[in-house]
Formats: C-alpha cells, structure tokens, sequence
C-alpha cells in the first residue's frame, strides 16, 4: 500500500501573480476579475496573494479582503482537487435535493463548506445552478449531474475516486 | 469572415448565406444547452459527427448543436429538420440508427420519440408535441435552429437586420418611442417600463454613459436566462446596441453570473466574432455608430443581481446596494447615467424594431405588451421553459403546457417570483399572468420562475427554505434586512421542528412587515412576501405545525415518523405492522393496528388510504399496498386465531354513553374501553355498523366482516344495546341523568339530500334516494329495478349504488355527474372497478328534470356544464352550457348527491347549540359540544366522510372525554408513537439498493361473477403475495 504523504497546499508563486496582474488595467475595477484568475489557477486565494494583488491595484488589504469574504465563489483555504457543488435551489429542493445533500456528506464524510483531508474532495452548496428541469442536480467541477438520487451518488462519486 | 462595412454587405452577406443553405437538406439539430450536456448530449455530438463522416455523409448531411430547446426534462433531445422529427433521451448508441433509418430512410424509431405523459401518446413531429403547442415562442424561436456559435446562422435567419434599420433609418428618439409603444417591461423582475428607463437615461447629462446587461439570474428556479446566452447571444448583443444606440453611444457591459460558464463562453465567441465582422466596435455598418461589450462575471452573491449592488461590484467593491434617488439613469456606474437591462428584456428588442410595436404589444394584455418566458419546473410533468402571452392564466401554463401533477397527485400552490415572489393557489389559477393581477395576490412575475408543488409539499418548509436562501444572501448593510431575515428564519426553523409558539404566526408577519417596508433594496423589501403569502394562503399549516405538531404534507422531518403514518388520521404505526407481516407474525401485526384501529379488516377492504398517497416507496415506483396488506393480516386473524379476545379492565369508576354504533361510536367506545371506562353504544338498528352496514354494498364489504369485528368490539368490553333509539322519548339528557358520566354522539348522516330538481316527486315508481337505496338492498328487501339505469352523483354512494344496480340486472347504468373526472370524491380503484363492470359515466352534465309519465320514471332532462372560475376552495364551479340539454331515456333514477346529518332525534327544545348549517356545534379539538360532558363527532358533525377520518373522529374524541372526566383541560393530541420493536427482519432493502419491483396486484374474481351477484370482489392477497409486498417496504421509521 503507498505511503500516504501529507498533500502540499497549492499556492501560487510571485512570477504568476505578476504575469496575471500585467494583464488588467490597475484599478479597482480589476479585482474581481484578478481574483478569479488567481483562484482559477490554485483553487483558492492565497494569503500572500492578497498583499500584491492590492499594491497593483492601488487598494488596502483589507478592502481586498472585503471583496473576498462577500462573495461566495472566492475561497481564502485550499480546496480539493474536484469541487462538488450541490444544488440547493428551489425545484432541486422540492424534489429531495435535502436528502442528496445528506447522503453525499456521509459518503464523503464532511459538511458543507469543508474539505477532505486528502485534498481528493470539497463540498459546498450552491443557490441554483440553472439546469432546474433535472432537479436534483449536483456538478463535479465542470461537469453536470441530473436527476440524482441515492442510487446514482456512489456511482458518480466514485468516477473520481482517483483523480 | 470578413468584416462588415456597410448595410449592403451585410444585406449580400444574409442572401449569399441564404442561398447556400438548401432547406431540403437534412439537418440533425442536437440540443448543447447545460441541461442536455447534464445528460450527456457532448459524446451523442460527438458520435453523430463521427458517424456522418465516417459514412461520407459529410455533404449530405448536416449535424449542428444548437442552444436549449427549453425542454430539458427529456434530454439530450434533437430534432431531424426538414421532417420536424423529435428524439429525446437519445444515447450514443441510438447514433446510427437516427442517421441511417430516420435521416435517411425516414423511419422514426418509436423508442426514442416522445411520449406525453396526460394522454400516454408517442408523437412524431416537434410541433405536435403539447408544451410546444400552446407557447409562442419569439425569444426561444431560434434557439433549436441556429448553432450559437456561429453569426452566420444568425444572419442568414435575419440577425442584425433590426440594428441596421435603426442605424440607417431611425433617430435614438424613434426608437424609445418604438419600445414604448410595444409595451415592453423589465423582465428581470420589477417591471419597469423599459422605453421610460432608456428615455430617462437619454435625458441624463453627460457624455459617458453604460448600458448594462443583467444576466446575474440569481433566483434558484429560474434559468432563462441562461438559455437565451447560450442558445442565442448575438439576440442579446443586437438588443444592447439598439438601446446603446437610444441612450446615447453607451459602453456596453454584460454581467453573467459565474455559474454559467457555458453561457460565459458562448458569449466570448459571439462578441469576438461580431468584432470581427465589423457588428461591434468603432463605425458600425459603416456609420458613426460606436459600441462595444465587456464580459464580468459575478461572483456569487444573489443580491448583485440588484441594480445598485451590480454597478459596486464592477466596481470591484463588495456587493451592496445604495440608497436611490440618485438613480442609476442619473447616476450609476462610476457616477455616469447608466441603463440596467435584463437578458430577456433586450432580447425582446430586435423583434420589435423588425416586426413593429403596433404588433409586439397585440401579444399582451393592456399593461403589458409580448411575450414572458417562464421556466416551469417542481412537481409537473413537462418541466423546462415556457414562453408565452402576457395574460395566459397559471391553469393554462401548468396544466395545459406542463401536462399537470404527476402520480395523480393535487395541485397545491405554486411558487411565482423565486425568493421575492409568493405562492399562489388553487382558487387563483384562472388569474392571468401580469405584473399588476400577481401584485394583488402577493405574489410577483420576477425572472419567471414557476415552482409548482403538490400535496406532498409542506408550505412552512418551503418558506423556512426561502429565509434561509435569503438569508444567507443578505448584504447585510441595512438593519431589516441583516435583522429581520434572521429572526424571521430562527422562527420558522422553529415551527417546521415542532417548537413553534402561539403567537409566532403574529410575530412573523409584524417583522415581514417591517422588513418589507424599511430595506433598502430589492432583495430585503420582497423577500417577506413568500412569508406574507404563504400565511395568507395556508394559514391552517402554520396552525397545524405550531398546535398540534402536525405536518400535512408529512414531510417536516421533527414531526414526522414517517409520513405513512403521519398521513393516517388515527396515526396507525404503518412501518411496524408491516415489518410484523414481513416477519410471518401476523397476530402481532394487527394487534398494532388495533392500537389505533379498531377495524383492520374493513378498512383493508374500503379504506381510501391517505397513507398510499404519502409513501415513499411511491417516488421509486409505486407505493405500498398498505390496505390491502392490511386485510390480509386481519383475516388471516379472523380465519386462524384461536381463542376469545379477553374484555379490558375497567379501572374508573364512570361510565360512558355512546349514541350510534357506526365506526365513530365504536371507535370512541372501544377507546374507551382500552383506557379503562365502562362503555355501552346505543343503537337504533338492530345491527351495529352504521354506514358500513346499511349503506356499503356486499361486494366491498360483506357482512360477516363487519360482524366478525363487531363481535370483537364486544368481546374487548363495549356493550352495544341494539334496537335502543335515542329519541325524544329516551333523551340525552335522560342519559346524564341515568348516570352517564359523558356521552358521545356519533349518529351519522343518514339523510339523502334533495337536489330539488323538477320533477322529483316523492313516490315516483323508479326514483330512489341513493343510501335508502343501498340500505334496501343491503338488508335484503326487494327492490325493482328497471332496464335502463341512470344514477346522479360522483362520489362512494354513486358508484355503490351504479354497481349494486347492475349486479340487480339492468341492462345499462349511466352515471351523471357534474364535475370533471378529475374532481370526483372517489378513488382510483372504485371508478376503474365500476368502468370494467361496464358503468357508463358522463362528465360535466347535470340534471334538469326528471321526466315521468303515469308516476314511473321514463328519463332524465341533462345539461352539458363547463368549468368556469374556481370558487375559495380552489374548486372550478360548473356553469351550464345554454342550449346543451339533452333526453336521456331511463326507467330508475338514483339520486345520490349527497348526505347529510339527521338532527331529527334531537328534541325541538335540547340545549345543543346548532350551526348555520344544522350542524351541531362543536370544537374542533375536544369535540365537545356547548353542554359539558356531551361530545359529538364524525359523519354526524362533519357531515359525510371516509371511514377513516370517522374512526379518527371516535379515538380523538375518546381522548377528549378521558380528559374531560379527569378535568385536564389542555388540548387534544393525536400524536404519532413509535414502538421500538426489535429488528425483525432481514436489513430493509434500503433504497440505494431497492431495484425496482412492481407492486403486488390484488386479486379479483372473475368478472361474470363480478356483475352477476354481490360477492365480494377482491380476494385479497395470497401469503406469498403479502410477504414479497411487506419486503418493499423502505422502513422510513428506521431512519430517525
């Protein structure tokens, strides 16, 4: 059996970050657009990031934070590397999307919000992803689930179980 | 593409592109909109374009993917053009036989064509196919004919044709006035007036000025939107120009949510090549006309889908709305005016400037012109987008275009607006939709989003879920909103967990009352209104929940074992007693029921059993056949228990007086006798029963079942003096003051209602009164009965007294009834057992006259009926047709429309306090009447009901009098209770594992047996039968 070693957290390193801020204007209006480049290439926005990203574009640390912590999309911890977001909208609602939410967190043995610690899954809920005809529906990363009930969550999951 | 400098190129453009395309070639459409892609449509794509070419089709046969067609419940769906064919639920294996046998040889493969779920017909052609039928599609047109990647699709459809005829003929002037006349609104939710908006922003001073595009659809339901910019971004990017164009060369945002990534990407494409061909950027078409677009992507935060909060966050502030005046028009992004649009809005706005105002607002109501796109989805069975008319009533897009409930459940309400919007009911489905009309009901347009919920919904959950959504969305900035959205989610969480206060229905509408007049943005001052609504509407599930800790919809976990059991009215413990039939212990199973249920093997016989309709099992396949496991176990008792149930101890002193031994009296009596009271029921027939003898025909209920557990009543205690009438002469007065501790009257209702309809002449030969009717028959009189057979009425006693008429010999029984088939009081197996004995039923016709000659019966004067407008129980009331009447030919006519309680026996000058209705008064929790000690219940206070709500009658009023003669005053509770019975069997398939297994079939005699005597009709299960259908059972119990 492999020796399991401690995953290393992802990070973004100075050179990137530079090259990310090189191509937006330097004002406030690029901040969100910045930050979700940074969390596109590691997952979440590192700590050490938020210092350069406010020096470019002219703005406190804390207005940067600010940003970060009002919208949802933007994490400040590492995630795992699949994302599996849960749709907790209206429709998924009324047809069982509760019971899904609950069966996925014991197969993956965490909560809303959190990460495995082998960095292999994160879960979180989102308000409504739009493809309500096939409520309930979950996504893996970019790919899309519908009509989901218990039967099919092993199945899914499990298509991940080694990336 | 080469880049577009004049209108006339791009005129030579769209012919060269038209003639290139041949209408007659074929084209397989294939649907790429996310919901498809969820399905997997990406790999059918992919295989059809391999497939073509390996074939060398390439030329022959088009294949394009095209955005959402809108009907995303059947994905992935395509459609072969030019034959109009339509495939759903295609897989990669179905690949070449959709080219090969229906591109093609043009053979359609039934297997793959679309079946309608209301009628159970396949249907060929896309345009036949019912929720396309009644929409009007101007948005969507395209959507399933163009791939959105692709402008020259576009433009050979027509695209881009409305901005050169603004740029090249009208003044930014005209075309305000243009989308004013047509009367189009603000699709994103509150309304506005869009040409006022542009009108408003055009008036502005300065030079620099924004033209947003909201498509932050953030209302969980809704998905328009979404489909609109995948399926078709250049409609859009016409739309901004145009109103770029009458603003006043405005820049151009669009502000997608990050959630669609697919319509993020579509988008990119679109834009860049409309950069390219010369449609966006510096001097289009060759005129001074400047414009471009810039993508931001949300960040996921609903509340930036408020104008406010949208410009701060491309700001790149935190998302929070700012007090308006000033507004956006004047003052918006970086303090330029700035115009907000939604997606739908400006997607609208090209179709008017090519088609006209005058013809745009036509669609419309007076208030609003075109067309809405709604997204339907929740407990329908077409789900997916809706665009039609302004003004089509809710009924018209639920049941027409979605095809209605599923499983043959009811309509409860519909969820109109998403978080800002409010419920509405069955009573208001005929309203039509418009901004103004939902207003009044305190419900909202908003993005369209459509929710529709049955009786399996709990409305006190549904709002619990919208606090909490909106909740979490709070900005936060402004007090109400961060405050009061708590506070209303804390007590709403607290009712749907069995802890709700009295008072907290009062507590909510004061703080959604506040928060809805003191936010300050959209997002606070709307999201009460599903509180609001939802308690105006339902106020009895609040009460229920707080009360009495109930959950009619049985699905608010803290309350509810599991909702088979929640859903009985005397709260059987179902779970159990099927385990207990699973394990052989068939004795131990119905002394389970009887805990509750005196009578196990009637109501396995005749039971409309509630809790089928609640089982989970149901959402699987099919639903437990708890009745009939039910009798099974109870006669196996009647047929092997050897030995006499033995009488319970009388541990109080009192005694108590029961008027009527029908199932109400018996039930309170054998209640009693369990909880220790001496009892005895007075009864004015020489049999016991009520109803359930003298009314429910052999067939469904033979004799010696009722007497078998009558006896049983007996032998537990309860003595039942026969021929012993309460009347004036024997009073109930006379009864307290013979000793009687309390009395309980369950006399029924035994009195056949008139319909008093000319004609009905007491004494007719061949005119019968539905129950003196069955009651003749049931106790063996002679009844004459007549060739032609016409019965009046929908409910039990009709279909009772139709199949007891055949089964007397005649020829033909026709069945009238008022309503609608959907509308009958009767269950499913009661009219498909009366139409397989060959009872004729027409719907929607009333009686007239009866028409006689010489004092017989010779026909029935009908009116045809048709549904009119729903009265306050959300019930359609029927209105005659004027010149319909028809002359059925008959020589029996059974009234049976209807019973009602007989007071009779009450003297003139009794205390008992009465209706307005010549009811008796009582409360609705004790039963008790106005004299203390004296308690009524059942059939007799409720007027008719089902079997089971009058043995619920009988064990809540038991608990009453038990209370009363301990002077315990508080409240009533049926509460359900769970024994902790060992496992019994074998783990309960759960339902990962439960593979799909069809429900166990009742047996039935034959059906020459059936019509030709009055044997009981079912046979009930065999053992084996019942063993493999308790096994279904998922024990929803366990899980708590």
């Amino acid at each position: 059996m492999p020796v399991q070693t401690a995953p290393e957290a992802p990070g973004i390193s100075q050179d990137a970050l530079r090259e990310l801020i090189a191509g937006f204007p330097r004002d406030q209006s690029s901040l969100i657009p910045l930050l979700q480049q940074v969390q596109e290439q590691c997952g979440y926005i590192p700590r050490d990031a938020v210092d350069s990203v406010a020096g470019a574009l002219g703005l406190f640390p804390s207005q940067v934070f600010g940003v970060i912590t009002f919208y949802s999309q933007f994490y400040t911890a590492p995630r795992g590397r699949n994302v599996v977001r849960v749709c907790r909208g209206t429709a998924c609602h009324v047809r069982g999307g509760k019971k899904i939410l609950q069966l996925i967190q014991n197969e993956l043995g965490i909560q809303d919000g959190e990460t495995t610690p082998d960095f292999r899954f994160s879960l979180e809920t989102v308000a409504c992803l739009g493809a309500c005809a096939l409520s309930p529906v979950m996504v893996v990363n970019h790919s899309y689930y519908g009509k989901m009930n218990p039967k099919k969550i092993a199945a899914v999951l499990s298509q991940y179980a080694s990336r | 593409m080469k880049t577009l400098t004049s209108p006339s190129e791009l005129l030579s453009l769209r012919e060269t592109l038209a003639r290139r395309r041949d209408p007659s070639k074929p084209c397989i459409a294939l649907c790429g909109g996310t919901g498809c892609r969820a399905f997997g449509s990406e790999p059918v794509l992919a295989a059809l374009r391999r497939e073509v070419e390996r074939a060398g089709l390439s030329d022959k046969v088009d294949v394009m993917e095209t955005g959402c067609h809108g009907f995303c419940e059947n994905g992935p769906n395509l459609v072969i053009h030019p034959l109009g064919v339509y495939y759903c639920g295609v897989a990669e294996e179905d690949v070449k036989e959709v080219i090969y046998e229906t591109v093609i040889k043009k053979n359609v493969a039934p297997r793959l064509l679309y079946t309608d779920p209301a009628s159970g017909r396949q249907v060929r052609l896309e345009e036949e196919i019912p929720f396309y039928e009644k929409q009007k599609r101007i948005v969507f047109a395209d959507n399933g004919l163009i791939d959105p990647r692709s402008i020259e699709d576009y433009i050979a459809r027509g695209g881009y044709s409305a901005l050169t005829k603004t740029l090249t003929g009208m003044s930014p002037e005209d075309v305000i006035q243009e989308i004013k006349d047509a009367k189009l609104r603000g699709r994103g939710g509150a309304g506005f007036p869009t040409g006022m908006k542009w009108e408003f922003t055009r008036k502005a001073p300065g030079r620099v000025k924004y033209l947003i595009c909201n498509g932050d659809e953030g209302d969980p339901g809704a998905f328009m939107d979404r489909s609109v910019l995948e399926g078709n971004p250049h409609l859009v990017l016409e739309g901004m120009a145009i109103a770029a164009y009458a603003i006043g060369d405005a820049q151009g945002y669009i502000y997608v949510r990050a959630e669609y990534p697919l319509a993020v990407a579509n988008l990119r494409v679109a834009i860049a090549q409309a950069r390219d061909s010369g449609l966006l950027g510096d001097n289009i078409l060759g005129t001074n006309f400047c414009f471009d677009i810039t993508i931001k992507e949300g960040a996921g935060a609903f509340v930036c889908g408020e104008e406010t909060a949208l410009i701060a966050s491309i700001e790149g502030k935190r998302g929070m709305p700012r007090p308006r005046p000033p507004f956006p028009a004047n003052s918006g992004l970086w303090g330029k005016p700035t115009c907000i649009n939604n997606v739908e809005t400006l997607a609208n706005v090209a179709t008017i400037i090519n088609r006209g105002a005058a013809w745009y607002a036509a669609l419309g109501t007076e208030a609003s012109g075109g067309t809405k796109i709604f997204s339907l989805t929740g407990k329908v069975n077409n789900t997916g987008l809706v665009e039609v008319p302004i003004g089509i009533s809710m009924r018209d897009v639920i049941f027409d275009i979605g095809g209605g409930i599923p499983k043959g459940r009811r309509f409860k309400a519909v969820q109109m607006g998403g978080p800002s919007g409010g419920c509405v009911p069955a009573r208001h489905l005929d309203m039509p939709i418009d901004y103004g009309t939902l207003q009044q009901i305190g419900a909202i347009m908003g993005s369209g989003g459509m929710v529709v919920m049955d009786e399996n919904t709990c409305m006190v959950d549904i709002t619990r879920f919208f606090a909490n959504f909106t909740q979490s969305e709070s900005c936060g900035k402004c007090s109400p909103c961060r405050i009061g959205t708590k506070q209303m989610l804390t007590i709403l969480t607290r009712i749907t967990q069995g802890q709700g206060r009295e008072g907290d229905v009062e507590r909510l509408e004061r703080i959604a009352r506040t928060v809805k007049a003191a936010a300050l943005c959209g997002l606070g001052q709307t999201c009460p209104n599903p509180v609001l609504s939802t308690i105006r509407f339902f106020r009895d599930e609040y009460d229920a929940h707080i009360r009495d800790k109930r959950c009619a919809a049985g699905s608010c976990d803290a309350l509810v074992i599991s909702a088979c059991q929640h859903a009985c009215p005397v709260g059987v413990d179902v779970p159990n007693y099927i385990a207990y039939i699973a394990a052989g212990k068939y004795t131990e199973s119905v002394e389970l029921i009887r805990e509750r249920n005196p009578f196990p093997s009637i109501c396995g016989r005749i039971c409309h059993h509630p809790c089928e309709v609640k089982c989970r099992r149901g959402e699987l396949d099919e639903p437990l056949a708890i009745r009939a496991l039910k009798r099974f176990a109870a006669d196996w008792y009647f047929n092997n228990y050897i030995g006499l149930p033995e009488p319970f101890p009388v541990r109080n002193p009192e005694r108590v007086a029961v008027v009527g031994a029908g199932p109400t009296g018996l039930s309170c009596a054998y209640h009693l006798a369990r909880m220790g009271y001496s009892t005895t029921a007075f009864e004015a027939l020489p049999v016991a029963g009520g109803m359930l003898s003298v009314a429910i025909p052999e067939y469904r209920l033979p004799n010696e079942v009722i007497q078998n557990e009558i006896k049983y009543i007996e032998n537990r205690g309860v003595e039942i003096r026969y021929n012993t009438p309460i009347n004036a002469n024997f009073t109930v007065e006379d009864l307290m003051k013979d000793g009687y501790a309390a009395v309980f009257i369950g006399a029924g209702a035994q009195r056949s209602q008139k319909i008093g309809v000319p004609g009905e002449i007491e004494g007719l030969e061949g005119l019968y009164y539905g129950l003196s009717f069955l009651r003749d028959v049931k106790t063996g009189k002679q009844v004459r009965m007549g060739e032609r057979c016409v019965v009046i009425g929908g409910g039990n006693t009709a279909m009772d007294a139709a199949r007891s008429a055949l089964r007397l010999g005649a020829k033909s029984v026709d069945v009238f009834y008022r309503r609608s088939r959907e509308e009958m009081p009767v269950s499913r197996v009661e009219f498909e057992d009366a139409v397989e004995e060959g009872v004729r039923f027409h719907f929607l016709t009333s009686p007239t006259r009866i028409v006689s000659g010489n004092w017989k019966v010779t026909g029935l004067e009908c009116i045809r009926m048709e549904l009119g407008e729903a009265d306050p129980g959300g019930r359609r009331r029927p209105v005659p047709v004027p010149g319909s009447e028809t002359l059925a030919p008959a020589d029996t006519v059974i009234m049976a429309v209807g019973q009602a309680p007989d007071l009779s026996f009450l003297p003139r000058d009794s205390r008992l306090e009465r209706t307005r209705w010549e009811t008796l008064d009582v409360d609705p929790n004790t039963l008790a009447t106005n004299v203390p000690g004296v308690f009524a219940g059942g059939d007799f206070v409720s007027g008719p009901g089902m079997v089971i709500q009058a043995i619920a009658a009988g064990y809540r009023s038991a608990l009453a009098i038990d209370k009363y003669l301990r002077k315990d005053a508080s409240r009533v509770e049926l509460r359900d209770e769970k024994k902790v019975i060992e496992s019994l069997t074998a783990a309960p398939a759960g339902e990962e594992d439960a593979g799909a297994l069809p429900r166990e079939a009742v047996g039935k005699i034959s059906m020459g047996l059936r019509t030709s005597g009055f044997t009981e009709v079912e046979t009930g299960f065999t053992e084996e039968q019942a063993l493999a259908e308790a096994k279904r059972c998922l024990r929803c119990d366990l899980e708590r």
